[in-house]
């Protein structure tokens, strides 16, 4: 028996060791070296890119991004929970509506992106109809700014709410909620004292799946915040271009990674079983 | 398996597709004229791949490792020095390059290669101000955009060397300059800007000047002359205080194993039909006086890609930023953004 | 209870009109004449304008064949690992594909970067398809093993020890016994695998070599450039081009 599974296993672990590890180790090496003259590398070991990073203005920066993540995160749990809660009631078309929620998700993140930089601009969509309508006489500035970025974040990890949603309130005995009423309780009492304390794995699995993309989100705020805030993934990917700093890159991807283990560390010890 | 074994021939048919010698070539994006590439590969019996990028820094990070596989890149001149210190440029052989001698006399010796050793001026471009002719009276000038009647309407663009030379600009300072305090005023000045600022945007800008969402943005000559091109309403000026200027650059990465049709292909750049086609489709200036003397009278004295002597003086080559400085100009980058 | 339902029906109704309507949208204005947002007149001629577009063309043939060959490899290197995991737990590798899963795309993307540039000082490994094919197979182990891996909990591990008492060897129990019962999923692991392949721009951008553009980064340069309609008429090509991608497989999966 162990003889197949170490076979079965070995491409996974030659994937794995030198094409996530292996380049993982490079990084953290690379976050105690120097930046050379230019750019580069010079092997000079210093930890001097971790000391830079205690500095208040990447810590707000930090601080932006969590907020701004933990903003997209509630909205979506917001918005996902009652659409979980409706699919999961409905016994029919529960596949068809499934579809529509990750159909979205199918198609390009970019494309999601660009959809909604298309409808916010002052000359787009939202604006010229309003305008025709008669609402507003200006355009309203609904572009480049965080509100727009929680927006397109919102919109990309929505499906990644709804279905750990969808998978715990699917397992739920209807019986449950029918018993909480003949007791007396309104429908909404009944939600929330009965239902969401028990699907409270599928809340935090959503809540980690959609979390962590968007604390490390780059391409969201960079096209729909119009390069006026900067949240964590923009400043990494600054460093690797424009600042040509590898090594203070380097670091700063790895205190996001630290803080991203640390949350699931935090969520996962609630539950039994992990993801895999 | 046989769907394994038809998807590798399927992969392998594909790179084996023409034995002709293939020269890689990476520039900026709609730099070039169309038929400039097909012309050099139908002449010269080779193929030519060609990329095109949006940032020097973009371009960098590409070939920073040595490997990414290009022979040719454009540069902007500020990035000679860097590439060259990180070893990554392959010397020019002027025997090669008959045709440098069609370059105008201020390229022939510029300061950031006094010999024309590693890299060939191609066009040049420079950061001003591009406007919506509503605007009355226009903005001629750096401080103007820090005027508070266009708030909401204007943008910057989204690049630390011209965001901070503006704002050293408007100070009166040098847009190379690496003065600490110096540097320290402009952030100030940046910090004010930004709450009138839509936001940050480099070719995106055209776009909404154009359709009107703003009044005035930063913005690089070659592409304000395309969004004149679109719009009769806009305008583009040379600020009073004086602007950066960026020459580009064609060098040859030293990685590149086909040097000898890399020279020839910066040599084919440097004929004057050649570099007149690009320079008019790019709508850019040209380095190359042969070329400038072919092309139609109206572009030749176009104002805002061929300014008058006054306006050129108050011009000033970006220069390479020293290491340190290098750091204390992105600290104060991430400043402005983060505000 | 009845009028909370409807309330419920209506509320999840906008929910999934919010999802999709701004790329109705987008498809709609591809038909659109004029550039801008006001309706002027049907017009195909931006899909033409598309489709010949040799830039557009090579990116969209580079990010299928990227697509296919990361999909085939990733899928049958993960659904081997979940067979293996499943069997017996190794919490390195677990460990290891989760935390793959939950790395920002950036960090992934840069370390992949320096990987390759570190590697090339002893072994001449140029950027190009090779190294964007590597890097997807390697961000799509982790979702094809978490999909195979919780369609392998479903299945009865009984059946296959009634197959080696029947004296078939691992080999055969795994091919005759547990592989056609987790087939779905491995489908279905396969079409994700897909997906994520096709749609990724931070990774791929940072690690493609000259002659290998993707779809995704050819569009990033047309957006970054302002509204263009050629980038609608992408959207909706890849939108409904999917899209029936996905109701073909239902269909398949169902008969």
């Amino acid at each position: 028996m162990t003889r197949l599974r170490s076979w079965f296993l070995a491409p996974s672990w030659a994937v794995m060791l030198s094409l996530f590890l292996a380049p993982l180790l490079v990084i953290v090496v690379y976050s105690f070296l120097t930046r050379g003259a230019y750019g580069g590398i010079i092997v000079a070991w210093t930890t001097e890119s971790y000391r830079r990073l205690a500095d208040p203005l990447y810590l707000t920066i930090l601080g932006r991004s969590f907020w701004i993540a933990a903003l997209a995160t509630v909205f979506s749990l917001i918005l996902g929970f009652p659409l979980a809660l409706f699919i999961s009631r409905s016994a029919s078309r529960k596949n068809l509506y499934l579809s529509l929620v990750i159909l979205p998700f199918w198609t390009s993140f970019l494309v999601r992106t660009y959809a909604w930089m298309f409808l916010l601009r002052d000359t787009g969509l939202i604006n010229t109809l309003l305008e025709r309508i008669g609402i507003i006489r200006d355009p309203l500035p609904l572009l480049y700014n965080n509100g727009a970025v929680v927006l397109g974040l919102v919109y990309s990890y929505l499906p990644f709410m709804v279905l750990p949603l969808y998978a715990a309130l699917e397992r739920l005995d209807p019986n449950l909620l029918e018993a909480a009423a003949d007791l007396g309780a309104r429908p909404l009492t009944a939600l929330f004292r009965v239902v969401v304390p028990l699907c409270g794995p599928g809340i935090r699995a959503g809540l980690v799946l959609v979390f962590i993309p968007c604390l490390g989100a780059y391409l969201t705020p960079d096209l729909l915040g119009g390069g006026k805030s900067v949240m964590v993934g923009n400043l990494i990917q600054n460093q690797f271009t424009n600042a040509r700093d590898w090594p203070f890159g380097s670091a700063a991807s790895l205190v996001l990674m630290a803080l991203v283990m640390l949350l699931l560390l935090a969520s996962v010890r609630r539950d039994a079983k992990g993801l895999l | 398996m046989n769907r394994r074994a038809f998807l590798a021939t399927a992969a392998s048919l594909t790179a084996c597709r023409d034995s002709r010698p293939r020269l890689n070539v990476f520039n900026w994006s709609t730099y070039i004229a169309p038929d400039t590439v097909p012309k050099f590969e139908s002449e010269f019996g080779v193929r030519v791949r060609y990329g095109v990028y949006e940032s020097n820094e973009e371009m960098l990070a590409r070939v920073m490792g040595g490997n990414s596989g290009c022979d040719i890149v454009f540069p902007t001149s500020y990035i000679v020095a860097p590439m060259l210190a990180n070893d990554l440029l392959a010397p020019l052989d002027h025997k090669l390059l008959p045709n440098l001698g069609q370059l105008e006399a201020r390229f022939q010796a510029p300061d950031w290669d006094l010999q024309l050793r590693w890299s060939v001026p191609y066009m040049v471009t420079a950061a001003g101000i591009a406007y919506n002719r509503k605007l009355v009276p226009p903005p001629l000038a750096w401080a103007d955009l820090w005027n508070e009647r266009l708030r909401g309407r204007m943008t910057m663009l989204d690049d630390p060397f011209d965001l901070i030379g503006a704002c050293l600009k408007k100070l009166g300072y040098s847009v190379n300059s690496s003065d600490p305090a110096q540097l320290q005023q402009a952030q100030g000045a940046g910090l004010q800007q930004k709450p009138l600022l839509r936001a940050y945007l480099n070719a995106e800008a055209r776009d909404q000047l154009v359709s009107g969402d703003i009044l005035a943005a930063q913005m690089w000559n070659t592409t304000a002359q395309q969004a004149m091109d679109s719009s009769a309403q806009v305008a583009f000026a040379y600020p009073i205080e004086g602007y950066a200027v960026y020459p580009d650059c064609s060098v040859i990465l030293r990685e590149s194993k086909r040097p000898e049709l890399a020279h020839r292909f910066l040599n084919f750049l440097l004929r004057p039909d050649i570099a007149a086609a690009n320079a008019l489709v790019a709508r850019t200036t040209t380095t190359n006086a042969g070329a400038r003397k072919l092309v139609p009278p109206a572009f030749r004295d176009n104002p805002t890609l061929y300014p008058a002597p006054d306006v050129i003086a108050r011009g000033e080559w970006a220069r390479t930023v020293s290491p340190l400085s290098q750091r204390l100009r992105d600290r104060i980058w991430t400043e402005i953004k983060s505000a | 209870m009845k009028r909370s339902g409807r309330m419920l029906a209506i509320y999840a109704g906008l929910a999934l009109l919010f999802l999709h309507l701004p790329l109705l949208i987008l498809a709609i204005f591809s038909f659109n004449v004029s550039p801008f947002t006001v309706w002027q007149g049907f017009s195909l001629h931006w899909y033409y304008a598309a489709f010949q577009d040799p830039e557009l063309a090579e990116s969209a043939w580079n990010s299928i064949v990227i697509a296919i060959v990361s999909t085939v490899a990733s899928t049958v290197i993960g659904t081997l690992c979940a067979y293996g995991l499943w069997k017996r737990n190794s919490p390195v590798l677990s460990n290891s594909l989760y935390l793959s899963l939950v790395t920002p795309e950036i960090v992934t993307g840069i370390s992949l970067l320096a990987f390759y540039q570190w590697i090339f000082r002893f072994w001449h490994v140029q950027l190009g398809m090779h190294t964007v094919i590597l890097a997807h197979i390697s961000f799509s182990i982790a979702f094809v093993v978490i999909v195979v891996m919780a369609r392998l909990r479903t299945m009865d591990a009984t059946l296959e020890e009634a197959a080696l008492d029947l004296g078939a060897n691992e080999w055969q129990a795994f091919r005759l016994v547990t592989l056609p019962g987790i087939w779905p999923g491995v489908i279905a692991a396969a079409l994700l695998a897909f997906t994520v392949s096709f749609d990724d721009y931070v990774i791929t951008s940072l690690v493609a070599g000259v002659d290998s553009e993707t779809l995704p980064m050819a569009i990033y340069a047309l957006a970054r450039r302002g509204v263009s309609p050629v980038v609608n008429a992408i959207s909706a090509l890849i939108v409904f081009g999917l899209g029936a991608l996905i109701v073909i497989s239902e269909r398949l999966r169902a008969a």
